[in-house]
């Protein structure tokens, strides 16, 4: 493996998998040169200025005849963190099966079964249909809206400029603040009467009248995606920044002889080269954002009348509030599949392009 | 593996295997509701009190955010890791009837004990004549208002009637000020909106038990609120302001009139000092009627506690006289406790007189299972009416229809 994976520039385990197995392959095929070479080729004359899959695949080609190592072995050293996972992820989730098919008192006591009951209830409930849509919103905007801030703001600090150390401590300080001490935070500056940002705005002489951001879902929603935004661009710069520093800047300095523009270079070279980490950061975004509880918790409570409900402030209304753990248990359920589903259908997707 | 490496396997073992021993014998837990910054230091003051003199108990706390108490009891119990004591809003106390978690206290109680308290704020905690906990904290809810506008625009006397009360806001409103201070926002939005709906004379419950949301007097109430707002009597973004936000606008002068605890009083004594106001009833309805929110913390003991003869002397001592007064004066609660609320204290307050003078109106909250639910049905219902999302009669219509759903199971 070491030969093969030497200057891969990918920190990801899902990705490292998938070298192993070409590795493999090509290290099986290597004495012949049958297709895994003739591919590499050809993929190669086809895009002269590098595309996502050549510059690893140069890298391959120096793997050379590595003795075929047993097909056991990864299963063998992935067993013990299967095992964790198995015992943190897969004993709670079936916890929560348990109490989502079951009449259960608010203290968690199972009484009858109950089959779907749980499952249907919710889905007649147009509080949750609407939470579960305005979740689907919730995370496009922030994800995208986060990554597509990010790419920008990590090609400035890979640049070379007087400051740059401070540049990158200040995009990364909201990362050190706790989520919810934030959300308190833009709670106070929301505030109609008193915040910050409306007395701004009126010394600016931008509004007349002070808005009240957080008496309904118009004004609130968006001001909770614009700082979910804010909360994830440090992660996803930190994950971009990775990305950028592993493209050769020769790359650039080709390109630029050829007289090719910067967007062009930006087009040609960085966008394909940061692609797996583009992808690493929608996966990762996606299952935090989906997830994430504090802002819009601290904000309203997923108020005003449920209108900015999204489906954790949904479940934790539910069960702590209410005391329906069934309800809440199925919740936290159709929440879980959706992000297995979306993760397995688009590192499918993902991996497939790599593939192609 | 080296010798070293075993023993400190083995010490790692040993000490889970101490964390899984149960509590010590004479140690008491008890969660405590976190009310203001005050209540730690008072906790910790009794647990030095009381661990001397009574040798051999000690005394370990929890103390835990209002907003979160709930949670963490839920947590807590399902997992069977529940502290021996716990303060819990009395409102949920059926539930831990239900759930045969809270001990009956009657064994314990001596008439002389049962004495010491006002009957108005034990009787929440007696359920099918057992009484299940103690009013570690009690209070009620009157109207505050800001004299100084009041001087401003010309009125008088605080109002007697919610048509007084919108004449009054009028007036307030024309020299600049927000009339009357409308919460629409988490916690208790559905008790400010009761305020109005009880001087109607309708009831949270129907006698026969339905939700007294379907009445006239109901929607009487939702459309007195929402033409205060349409006529901008009220603080501009209703839905946007909870408890504590209403009562800085008070404390900032902002606001005329508010309906709200006296531990508002407390608050403007440290941070608004120079604030002049006054405390008076809340407003009558066209009949005379009138209604005060009554609300009762109380102290419980878990059924699966193990000391629980130790815990019991603690709720002893936590209620003499000397105890109650330093808490619910550091607090601004009521006093539950006879003999307390004779102490001049009391009886020389002006702002307290006006709130115990409302406790024969006092409602508290209805002793029914799902009740935090209907609360919760009333302020989304509320919150639409206030944002004009939908019409009072149709949200009122939808939230009673809701509110009986889980009245009947």
């Amino acid at each position: 493996m070491p030969p093969c994976a030497r200057g891969a520039p990918h920190p990801v385990g899902a990705r490292h998998t998938f070298f192993l197995q070409k590795c493999v392959a090509v290290s099986e095929d290597a004495g012949r040169q049958v297709r895994g070479g003739a591919d590499i080729g050809e993929e190669f004359k086809g895009r002269v200025l590098g595309t996502n899959a050549t510059a690893t695949d140069v890298y391959l080609q120096h793997g050379t005849s590595q003795p075929m190592q047993s097909r056991l072995l990864p299963y063998l050293l992935t067993l013990p963190s299967l095992l964790l996972a198995a015992v943190v992820i897969f004993w709670p989730v079936w916890d929560l099966v348990q109490i989502s098919t079951h009449d259960v008192s608010r203290f968690g006591q199972l009484r009858d079964f109950s089959g779907l009951t749980n499952f249907s209830a919710l889905f007649a409930d147009p509080d949750f249909m609407a939470a579960l849509w305005r979740t689907g919103l919730w995370t496009v905007l922030v994800v995208g809206g986060a990554l597509l801030l990010s790419i920008p703001v990590a090609m400035i600090l890979n640049m070379d400029f007087y400051g740059r150390g401070l540049a990158r401590v200040i995009i990364m300080l909201p990362w050190a603040v706790s989520l919810t001490m934030t959300a308190v935070v833009w709670r106070w500056a929301l505030n109609g009467e008193s915040g910050m940002l409306n007395s701004a705005l009126m010394k600016l002489g931008l509004i007349s009248q002070n808005i009240q951001w957080l008496a309904s879902a118009e004004t609130a929603f968006p001001m909770q995606v614009l700082i979910g935004i804010l909360v994830t661009v440090p992660f996803t710069t930190t994950i971009f920044l990775g990305g950028l520093s592993s493209i050769p800047d020769d790359l650039y300095e080709a390109a630029a002889l050829e007289g090719a523009t910067l967007f062009q270079q930006f087009r040609e070279i960085t966008f394909p080269l940061l692609k797996p980490f583009i992808n690493i950061a929608i996966v990762l975004n996606t299952i935090y954002v989906f997830n994430s509880f504090p802002i819009i918790w601290v904000m309203t409570q997923g108020g005003p009348a449920n209108s900015t409900d999204i489906l954790v402030t949904h479940l934790y209304k539910l069960a702590f509030r209410i005391g329906k753990l069934g309800e809440a248990s199925a919740v936290s359920l159709v929440m879980f599949a959706i992000l297995l589903v979306f993760t397995m259908i688009y590192v499918r997707l993902a991996m497939r392009e790599q593939r192609a | 593996m080296s010798l070293a490496k075993w023993s400190v396997g083995l010490l790692a073992g040993m000490s889970m295997l101490a964390l899984a021993v149960p509590a010590d014998a004479g140690e008491v837990r008890v969660t405590v509701a976190e009310y203001s910054a005050k209540t730690g230091p008072y906790f910790e003051a009794v647990k030095k009190e009381f661990e001397a003199a009574n040798p051999g108990i000690t005394i370990k706390y929890e103390v835990v955010p209002w907003d979160v108490l709930l949670q963490k009891l839920t947590t807590d119990i399902t997992a069977g890791t529940n502290a021996d004591l716990s303060i819990i809003g009395t409102r949920w106390l059926i539930d831990f009837v239900q759930q045969d978690v809270a001990e009956p206290l009657d064994s314990y109680i001596k008439p002389e004990f049962k004495d010491r308290f006002i009957d108005t704020f034990l009787s929440p905690s007696i359920m099918g004549g057992h009484t299940y906990g103690l009013p570690i904290a009690a209070s009620a809810r009157a109207m505050y208002y800001n004299k100084e506008l009041f001087e401003k625009a010309g009125i008088a006397k605080p109002p007697a009637t919610w048509t007084e009360l919108q004449e009054d806001a009028r007036k307030i409103k024309a020299v600049g000020a927000f009339g009357f201070g409308l919460q629409g926002k988490e916690i208790e939005t559905d008790v400010y909106y009761y305020y109005a709906m009880w001087s109607q004379g309708t009831e949270i419950l129907n006698k026969d038990g339905t939700s007294g949301l379907g009445t006239p007097g109901a929607l009487e109430a939702a459309k007195l609120y929402k033409s205060m707002i349409d006529e901008g009597l009220t603080e501009p973004g209703v839905t946007s302001n909870n408890r504590e936000d209403v009562q800085n606008l008070f404390k900032q002068g902002k606001v005329g009139m508010m309906i709200t605890a006296p531990f508002l009083s407390n608050q403007i004594k440290e941070e608004a000092p120079n604030l002049k106001y006054g405390v008076a009833a809340i407003p009558a309805g066209p009949t005379g009627a009138r209604g005060t929110y009554g609300v009762t913390d109380s102290i419980i003991m878990f059924k699966n506690s193990k000391n629980k003869d130790e815990a019991w002397k603690l709720l002893d001592f936590l209620f003499t006289k000397e105890q109650r007064a330093k808490f619910t004066q550091g607090e601004g609660f009521l006093p539950v406790n006879k003999e307390e609320a004779k102490m001049d204290y009391y009886v020389n307050n002006a702002d307290l007189a006006a709130f115990t003078a409302l406790l024969p109106d006092a409602r508290f909250a209805p002793v029914i299972p799902g009740w935090e639910e209907i609360a919760q049905i009333t302020s989304d219902a509320m919150q639409k009416i206030y944002l004009g999302s939908a019409e009072p009669e149709a949200a009122l219509k939808e939230a009673a229809d809701k509110a009986n759903g889980v009245l009947k199971k």
